[in-house]
């Protein structure tokens, strides 16, 4: 069983590297001239593919603790509503501080707009916790995320109409998904956040495989289960939060991921778990921005139409195939 | 003093809601030494499962005070509590691949390293659990396909692998068939006759706790009253519970 898994990540890392490959390669803009080319690669390629892989494994790992949290498979910064949160605050944040000079200082501006994303997840994801405790079906409680987003969307949908056209297109490009707006300088404070957040998971993989059996059996086996759950609250927010305020809202990474992964791999060790999505994430990421790019030689299709597609249907299989939630 | 396993001084016990305490047990006063059987037996509702949670720690102390081995329960972190206390629930768990060997498995998370590594010597204590309550051919079966009767003999066998003085059985034979209920019986008292292990094991099969135990703790009236087992079978209270069929 062991051997097994070896081979699995081999070629999970396999796919992982091809899918760099095809995106520092293929994605992104053309051109003949070899100055512009270099420019190409190092400027918006090389960001693109980093973003990538960033985004994919901040979002799964975030859905990966919320489904233990929650203890439901069907859960998901996405379909829980906290991404749709975080891109509200981002929204009120964005809309009211340009008026107010916040994004003259760009890291000023990127620290405010991190904060507001991060605090619009964990306000979010506490009220759904809160809920939760209410509230014991899991398909309910996904009800109640899909509405929370819902409101979300249509208080920012409001905002935006009162909004300065300037700013509205770069917003409602935003609001679709998108890899390629991040820069250099963003990469900068996204690289080291995402990275010190992921590291932080490694530290509670007892707690997350005690968290498994539930609130009662994991304190009997010695995890205080209320103050592990704030930490991977506020860990899983923060994942969430920084990629939405990079990205803006991803559908369907977050919940599709660590259900894959769990096909995958048979196993509930949760450190297993962790790197598969982080392979997993960044791969299914990496290769629909390809898939974007090949669509149209001049425009891109949005990131959310294709992990739609892919994150929507496997849902919609477990859904079938599993009839105990 | 020290010899006690668990000892309960003027407790009580319930739930806490919106800061409000909900007390359903009251004056509980009892103490369990190494090596006892306890059954605990009483009415659906009259708080077995409550007093069960509370003295592991599941349900906070409202008033009094509950000593395990010697210390004031609340002064023991919860690492060490879990290397002295073994829970078994009646509340079902399942999904995230979890099997068999991996809920066995759990009982040695809190002796493992922060990454919940699992090294030879943890595993030969969790396939022994595993080897003692018959589980071996089942144990890679997830606990979705485990008939009610297996899942308890995994979560017993989970206790068990947790290597604590004190178990706290909540209904553990409710699914077994009549067989196992014996053998988890007699598997329960050879541990407190060879290992000097004391035992609480809550049940409504009144003939396996007379037969078995040598203590019985009666819960009445969200009360409860520790006896030997011929001096409980004497109690009205006791006799209200097998209604005379005994």
């Amino acid at each position: 069983m062991f051997k097994n898994n070896s081979i699995k990540f081999l070629i999970l890392i396999v796919l992982f590297f091809l899918g760099c490959f095809f995106s520092l390669i293929f994605a992104g803009s053309e051109s003949s001239q070899l100055s512009l080319h270099t420019f190409i690669f190092w400027e918006i390629r090389l960001p693109k593919t980093i973003t990538a892989i960033l985004a994919g494994s901040t979002l799964s790992i975030a859905g990966l603790i919320l489904q233990i949290i929650f203890r439901n498979p069907l859960a998901g910064p996405y379909v829980l509503g906290i991404s749709s949160g975080a891109s509200l605050f981002v929204a009120v944040t964005v809309l009211s501080g340009t008026s107010l000079g916040l994004f003259n200082n760009y890291f000023l501006g990127k620290s405010v707009v991190i904060f507001s994303s991060v605090l619009g997840s964990v306000l979010i994801t506490l009220f759904i916790l809160f809920l939760s405790k209410k509230i014991s079906s899991n398909v309910i409680l996904l009800l109640i995320g899909l509405m929370l987003s819902q409101i979300c969307g249509a208080i920012q949908g409001s905002l935006e109409y009162f909004a300065d056209p300037n700013s509205l297109k770069s917003f409602v490009m935003w609001g679709m998904g998108s890899l390629s707006n991040t820069t250099d300088s963003d990469l900068l404070i996204y690289l080291p956040v995402s990275i010190i957040f992921i590291s932080a998971v490694i530290f509670f993989i007892k707690p997350l495989n005690a968290f498994l059996l539930g609130q009662n059996y994991a304190t009997n086996l010695g995890v205080n289960y209320s103050k592990n759950r704030f930490y991977l609250i506020l860990i899983s927010s923060v994942l969430t939060g920084v990629t939405t305020a990079f990205c803006g809202p991803i559908a369907f990474v977050g919940i599709a991921v660590p259900l894959l992964s769990r096909m995958l791999f048979n196993t509930s060790q949760q450190k297993i778990h962790l790197f598969s999505c982080i392979l997993i994430g960044s791969t299914i990421l990496l290769f629909s921005d390809v898939v974007c790019h090949t669509f149209s030689a001049t425009a891109t299709l949005p990131i959310n139409m294709i992990t739609t597609f892919i994150g929507a249907p496997l849902v919609i299989y477990l859904l079938f195939k599993n009839k105990q939630w | 003093m020290v010899n006690n396993c668990i000892k309960v001084i003027n407790g009580e016990f319930g739930y806490k809601k919106n800061n409000r305490d909900l007390q359903i047990l009251h004056t509980i006063n009892f103490e369990i030494d190494n090596g006892d059987f306890v059954g605990v037996v009483g009415l659906n509702g009259n708080g077995k499962s409550t007093l069960l949670k509370s003295l592991c720690g599941l349900l906070p102390v409202l008033k009094g005070e509950i000593f395990i081995e010697g210390s004031l329960i609340s002064s023991i972190s919860n690492n060490e509590l879990a290397k002295k206390i073994a829970v078994v629930l009646t509340e079902k768990i399942s999904g995230f691949n979890l099997t068999s060997f991996d809920a066995v498995a759990s009982g040695q998370l809190p002796y493992t390293n922060i990454f919940n590594k699992l090294e030879s010597h943890h595993l030969k204590i969790i396939e022994e659990a595993i080897e003692i309550c018959g589980l071996k051919s089942h144990q890679h079966k997830l606990l979705s396909e485990l008939s009610d009767g297996l899942f308890q003999k995994t979560m017993v066998a989970k206790s068990i692998a947790q290597q604590t003085r004190i178990m706290l059985l909540d209904e553990p034979s409710a699914f077994l068939d009549y067989a196992s209920k014996h053998q988890l019986f007699i598997l329960l008292k050879t541990l407190t006759q060879q290992k000097q292990k004391c035992i609480m094991v809550s049940s409504h099969d009144l003939d396996l706790i007379l037969k078995y135990c040598n203590k019985i703790l009666l819960v009445k009236n969200y009360s409860a009253q520790m006896f030997s087992v011929d001096e409980a079978k004497l109690q009205p209270a006791f006799q209200e519970l097998t209604g005379g069929y005994l």
